[in-house]
C-alpha cells in the first residue's frame, strides 16, 4: 500500500517537472513567435526604455535555465506575477476566486454521481430495453452538446421564459442576488457543468456493469441463491463502481479546469470567469497564473484519486497487482 | 419414493439470431442420495448446459426448456416459482464451477463469500456465519482457516480458491453437489487433491454428486454411473464398470481410445476422434455422430436411435449396440487390453 | 453467464482453427473469420456499418453539411444575403428580425441573415475539424509509432510527454497557446492539433504493441521482411481501425473546441461567421431575441452528434475497443 502510494508520487514528479518546463517554455522569449513582453504588459504600446526595464526586471536577458529556476522559485513562493490591469498579485486574485469554482464543481460532481450512476445502472440492468436506448441516445446527445449553448438554453427556458409565463423561475447570473436564497443560484450552472460528465459517467457505469455481469463470480452469486437484485447490488456494483468512482475523482480535476465556459455563461465569480475576463482585457499574467495553479491542482487531485483507488480495490491495497 | 433428482427428457434450446441451438436435446437420468454420476463429453456436448439448467442459471431468453422436466424429490423445479427455486439453489443443490480464478468475487473476503449462502438460507447472524465459514475452510483443508478467511481471493492459489469454492458449495449441506469440470483449470498435482477432497466429502455427507468432465479418467475413479453425452444427447448410460469395460457406443470407444493410459505401454498411440463436433443448429440427419464414426453404415444417415437398454441398466444410442457380434468385433481390443 | 458458444455459433464452424492460431486480438480473429468467408475486412465493416441506422444518419448529415458549406458561395448570398455584409443605412430596420420568409432564421443585431451566417459557419467548423484532426493524427501516428516500435527510451520520452499534455485542461491549454501565437484560424488548427496528439499516439502505440508481438509478425520477421515492410504490411492494417474510429470522434471534439474558443473570443475573430462567435454575439440579445442562439447551437449539436454517431458505428463495425 505504502509502496504503491510512494510509487505514484514518484511517477508524478517527472510529469510535474515536464508540466512546469512546458509552461515555462511557452512563455519564454524566442521559443514561440510571439513577444513574451506582451504577456507581462498586455497589448499596450510601451516605450523602449520601459521595455528594457521590463526585460531587466524579469531577467529576460538571462539564459533560459536561469529564467526557469527563477520562475520555479517564484512559483514555490506563491508569486505568479501581477495583473497588469488590476494591479494586484495574480495569486491573491486566484485565491479569492478559487473557492467559488470549487463549490460549483463539487455540486456538479454530486449531480453527476447520482444521475450518471443511476442512468448507467438502469441501462445496464435493462439492457436493450427502451430505457437503455433512451440513456444511450441521450448520452450521445449530451457529449455532442456545446456546454455554453446548453447553459444559454437553460437560461432562456428556466430564467427568462418561466418568468414571462409566471412560473417559478431560476436565477441565471452570479452567485448571489436579492431575489433568491444563495443555493438556488447553483442549480443551473451546476447542471450545465455536470452535463457532459454525467453522460460519460453513465456510459462508464453501463459498460463496467455490463462487463461485470458477464463475470463468473456473478454466476457463483446466483448459484448461492441470491435474487437477481441482490446479485447486482451486492456483487456487481462494488466491482463495477470502483472505476466509476475513479473517473468521478479525475473528473473533479477536469471540471475545475473546464469551468471557464459555464462560469462565463452564468457570470459565476470563479476562476474560469476570471480567466475569461482576463482574456478579454488581454491580461495574460492572470491567464497563465490560473493555468499553472489549475494544472498543479489537477495533478494533486489525480494523485489523491489514485490513492483512494488503492483503498477501494483490495487487489491494489495489498500490493500484489501493479497497474 | 421419488428419486432425489430426476432429469426427464430435458430439451434446453437457445433461440439466437442465427437459429435454434439445441444445446440439450433429450437427456434423462436420475440420481439417488450418495450416488455419484459422471457426465462425460466434449466441450459443446451439452453437459454444462444440463448442469446450469438444473440450477436454473440459464438466462431465458435466449434459453428455453422446450420439453422435459427436472424434478427434485418429485417436485418439478421448472414449475416452481422463482422464490422456491432460490430456496433450492445454493441450499439443497449447489454447484462448483470450472474456473476458480474468476468464480470468486475479487472485492470480498473469502470468509464473507463462504458465509453468504448461510446468511441467505439459514438466516445466520454475521458472527455465526463467519465462524461457520472458518469451520468450512478447515473442512476443505485450508490451514490457519481463521486467518485465511480474512484473505481476498487474489491472495489464494488456484487450488486454494477451488477449495474455497467447494466450501461455498458445501456451506448449507446440499443434497446434490454439481461439480462442473472442477479440476480442468488446475495443475495436475492439484487436480488429484481436489478430487480426493470431493470424494472425502461425499463419504462424510449424504450428498449425491454430478461430476461433469471431459476427462474419462476422472470419472473412472469416482463415479457410480456414467452418462456419455454427444451433441446435446445422451449416447450411452450405465454403471461405471459397464461403460469402461463393456462400452457399447462408438463415441465412447473413441473417448476411451483418446485417453492417455499409463497402465499399458507408454508408447501406445493416442487416437483422437477425428473431426469436429457438429453445429448444434444444423445437426446432421440421422445419428449425430455418424460423420465422425468409423463404423457408420447407410442406415445411420436415415434414422437416429434413442437410448436402448442393451443389457440390464446399460443403455446405448447406437443402431448396432444390440448386435453383440458388432460390438465384440469393433471394440474387442479395448476389453482385451483392460 | 451461460456458456459462450451460443453467442455466435458460426465461430464453431469457422473460428475454431483461427482461435488457436491468433492470440487475444479480436480484430485478428475477426479478420481470419472474415477471410474464411471470402470477404475482406473492409467490405465486411461496410456491411455492418450499413446496418447501423444511427451511424448512417450521421454520415448522411455530414455529407449534407459538406455540400451545404462547399456550395454556399453559389446560392446563399443570392437568397439570404452575404454573411458579413452590413447595410449601414438599414441596420435599424434589419436588426434582430424574427424568422420570416426573407430571413428564415431571422437576423442578428447588425441585420445580418442568421441562416446565411450559419451555413458559412459550417465552413469554418468543418475545416477546423478536419485540419486540426489531420495535424493531430499525423503527430500522433509518428510519435506513437516511434514509441511502440523503438521502445525503451523513446517510449518513455514520448509517453511521459503525453502524460504532461494530459495534465493540462484541454481548453485552458489551447487558450494559452493561442494567447502566445496570436489569434486566427491557423492558430486554432495548431492549438487543437498540437494538444490532441497524445490520445492518438496512445491508441496507436497500444495497437501496435498488441500486434507487434503476435506470431505472424514474428513469422514475417523471421522470413526477412524489412522494418518498414513489417510496419506497413503487417502492423498498419491492424492498427488503422482504432485510428479511424478515434479520428472520426475527434473531428466532433475539434468542432466543439473551436466553437468554445470562438465563444470565448480567442478563436476565429469576427466578423467572420463561426457558430461559436455567433453564440457569443447571441448572448447579448438573450432577452430580446432568444432565437439567435437556437440555430448555431443546433448546427454544432447536430454536426458533432453526427461525427459521434458515425464514430460509434465505425467502432462497432471495425470491432475496435476504446477506453471511454
Amino acid at each position: 500500500m505504502l509502496t504503491y502510494i510512494g510509487r505514484r508520487i514518484l511517477q508524478m514528479i517527472p510529469v510535474f517537472i515536464g508540466v512546469t518546463i512546458l509552461l515555462f517554455i511557452l512563455r519564454a522569449p524566442g521559443v514561440l513567435p510571439g513577444d513574451p513582453i506582451k504577456l507581462i504588459t498586455g497589448e499596450r504600446a510601451i516605450s523602449p526604455a520601459l521595455y528594457n526595464q521590463i526585460v531587466k526586471e524579469n531577467a529576460l536577458d538571462k539564459p533560459l535555465w536561469y529564467q526557469y529556476g527563477r520562475w520555479m522559485d517564484h512559483l514555490f513562493h506563491g508569486d505568479l506575477g501581477e495583473s497588469y490591469q488590476l494591479k494586484r498579485p495574480v495569486a491573491d486574485i486566484l485565491i479569492e476566486k478559487f473557492p467559488n469554482t470549487l463549490k460549483l464543481a463539487l455540486v456538479a460532481i454530486l449531480i453527476e454521481c447520482f444521475m450518471g450512476m443511476a442512468a448507467g445502472i438502469l441501462s445496464a440492468v435493462k439492457r436493450y430495453s427502451f430505457w437503455d436506448v433512451l440513456v444511450t441516445l441521450s448520452t450521445s446527445i449530451l457529449v455532442s452538446l456545446p456546454v455554453f449553448w446548453l447553459g444559454m438554453i437553460l437560461q432562456v427556458i428556466f430564467g427568462i421564459k418561466f418568468k414571462e409565463w409566471g412560473l417559478p423561475y431560476l436565477p441565471i447570473s452570479g452567485m448571489t442576488s436579492a431575489d433568491f436564497p444563495g443555493w438556488v443560484h447553483y442549480v443551473l450552472p451546476a447542471v450545465t457543468l455536470a452535463s457532459i460528465s454525467t453522460a460519460y459517467a453513465a456510459r462508464i457505469t453501463r459498460s463496467q456493469l455490463l462487463e461485470v455481469m458477464g463475470q463468473d463470480y456473478m454466476r457463483t452469486a446466483s448459484a448461492k441463491g441470491l435474487t437477481g437484485g441482490q446479485v447486482i447490488w451486492r456483487h456487481g456494483l462494488k466491482n463495477a463502481l470502483i472505476p466509476v468512482v475513479t473517473y468521478l475523482g479525475l473528473d473533479l480535476g477536469a471540471m475545475v479546469g473546464g469551468t471557464i465556459l459555464t462560469e462565463t455563461v452564468f457570470n459565476w465569480p470563479g476562476i474560469g470567469f476570471q480567466i475569461y475576463r482576463a482574456i478579454l482585457s488581454r491580461d495574460w499574467p492572470i491567464v497563465l497564473g490560473a493555468v499553472v495553479i489549475i494544472v498543479i491542482l489537477v495533478m494533486i487531485i489525480n494523485l489523491l484519486v489514485d490513492i483512494s483507488y488503492a483503498f477501494l480495490d483490495p487487489r491494489i491495497r495489498y500490493g500484489r497487482v501493479a497497474k | 419414493m421419488p428419486p432425489l433428482l430426476e432429469v426427464d427428457d430435458l430439451h434446453m434450446h437457445f433461440f439466437t439470431r442465427d437459429g435454434i441451438v439445441k444445446a440439450v436435446d433429450g437427456v434423462s437420468f436420475s440420481l439417488e442420495p450418495r450416488e455419484t454420476l459422471g457426465v462425460v463429453g466434449e466441450s459443446g456436448s451439452g453437459k454444462s448446459v444440463t448442469a446450469l439448467s438444473i440450477m436454473r442459471l440459464i438466462p431465458e431468453p435466449p434459453g428455453k426448456v422446450v420439453k422435459g422436466d427436472i424434478r427434485f424429490r418429485g417436485d418439478s423445479i421448472l414449475a416452481m416459482g422463482e422464490k422456491e427455486q432460490r430456496k433450492l439453489r445454493g441450499n439443497r443443490i449447489a454447484m462448483i464451477f470450472q474456473d476458480p480464478m474468476t468464480s470468486l468475487n475479487p472485492v470480498y473476503r473469502i470468509g464473507k463469500q463462504i458465509a453468504e449462502p448461510l446468511r441467505i438460507h439459514k438466516n445466520m447472524s454475521r458472527k455465526d456465519s463467519w465462524d461457520a465459514a472458518v469451520e468450512l475452510l478447515k473442512q476443505v483443508g485450508i490451514p490457519q482457516a481463521a486467518d485465511r478467511a480474512r484473505s481476498y481471493p487474489h491472495e489464494f492459489s488456484g487450488g486454494m480458491r477451488q477449495r474455497a469454492m467447494i466450501a461455498i458449495a458445501l456451506a448449507c449441506g446440499p443434497d446434490v453437489l454439481i461439480a462442473d469440470e472442477p479440476t480442468t483449470a488446475l495443475d495436475v498435482t492439484i487436480q488429484a487433491q481436489i478430487l480426493e477432497l470431493i470424494q472425502e466429502i461425499q463419504a462424510r455427507t449424504e450428498s449425491a454428486i454430478i461430476m461433469i468432465t471431459h476427462d474419462l479418467g476422472v470419472v473412472a475413479d469416482v463415479a457410480d454411473h456414467v452418462l456419455v453425452m454427444y451433441a446435446g444427447r445422451a449416447v450411452e448410460f450405465g454403471t461405471a464398470d459397464d461403460v469402461f469395460y463393456r462400452p457399447l457406443h462408438p463415441y465412447t470407444w473413441g473417448l476411451l481410445e483418446s485417453l492417455p493410459r499409463h497402465d499399458v505401454d507408454e508408447k501406445g498411440q493416442l487416437c483422437p476422434i477425428k473431426g469436429q463436433p457438429p453445429s448444434l443448429i444444423n445437426l446432421p440427419q440421422g445419428c449425430a455422430f455418424r460423420p465422425r464414426c468409423a463404423y457408420s453404415q447407410g442406415v445411420c444417415t436415415m434414422e437416429r436411435s434413442g437410448l436402448v437398454e442393451i443389457t440390464p441398466g446399460h443403455f446405448s444410442a447406437c443402431q448396432f449396440s444390440g448386435d453383440s457380434g458388432f460390438v465384440e468385433k469393433a471394440c474387442g481390443f479395448l476389453s482385451r487390453e483392460r | 453467464m451461460a456458456p459462450d458458444f451460443f453467442e455466435d455459433p458460426r465461430r464453431r464452424d469457422i473460428g475454431q482453427a483461427a482461435e488457436e492460431q491468433t492470440f487475444g486480438g479480436s480484430e485478428a480473429l475477426a479478420e481470419t473469420v472474415v477471410a474464411g468467408r471470402g470477404r475482406t475486412l473492409r467490405t465486411d465493416a461496410w456491411r455492418r456499418l450499413r446496418k447501423n441506422r444511427l451511424a448512417l444518419a450521421g454520415l448522411v448529415w455530414i455529407c449534407f453539411m459538406i455540400i451545404l458549406a462547399a456550395s454556399a458561395d453559389l446560392w446563399v448570398p443570392h437568397f439570404f444575403g452575404a454573411p458579413t455584409a452590413i447595410d449601414t443605412s438599414k441596420v435599424a430596420q434589419q436588426s434582430l428580425l424574427s424568422p420570416s420568409a426573407d430571413h428564415p432564421f431571422g437576423t442578428d443585431k447588425l441585420g445580418r441573415d442568421i441562416l446565411s451566417r450559419t451555413i458559412y459557419g459550417a465552413r469554418v467548423s468543418l475545416i477546423v475539424g478536419v485540419v486540426a484532426v489531420a495535424i493531430m493524427v499525423v503527430i500522433g501516428l509518428i510519435l506513437g509509432a516511434v514509441a511502440a516500435y523503438y521502445g525503451g527510451w523513446w517510449d518513455s520520452i514520448v509517453m511521459r510527454t503525453a502524460d504532461v499534455f494530459f495534465a493540462f485542461p484541454y481548453i485552458l491549454f489551447s487558450i494559452v497557446l493561442i494567447a502566445l501565437l496570436g489569434f486566427g484560424l491557423q492558430t486554432v488548427f495548431i492549438a487543437i492539433g498540437v494538444i490532441g496528439w497524445p490520445s492518438i499516439a496512445r491508441v496507436f502505440r497500444s495497437s501496435i504493441l498488441s500486434v507487434k508481438n503476435n506470431e505472424y509478425v514474428d513469422a514475417a520477421r523471421a522470413m526477412g521482411a524489412s522494418t518498414p515492410r513489417i510496419l506497413f504490411r503487417h502492423i498498419m492494417p491492424n492498427a488503422v481501425a482504432p485510428i479511424i474510429v478515434y479520428g472520426t470522434m475527434s473531428i466532433g471534439g475539434a468542432i466543439l473546441t473551436e466553437a468554445a474558443l470562438s465563444f470565448l473570443g480567442v478563436g476565429v475573430q469576427p466578423p467572420a461567421p463561426t457558430w461559436g462567435n455567433m453564440l457569443s454575439e447571441a448572448r447579448s440579445s438573450l432577452f430580446t431575441a432568444p432565437w439567435l442562439m437556437l440555430y448555431p447551437g443546433l448546427a454544432i449539436l447536430t454536426t458533432v452528434l453526427a461525427f459521434v454517431l458515425l464514430g460509434d458505428g465505425l467502432r462497432d463495425a471495425l470491432d475496435v475497443k476504446l477506453k471511454e
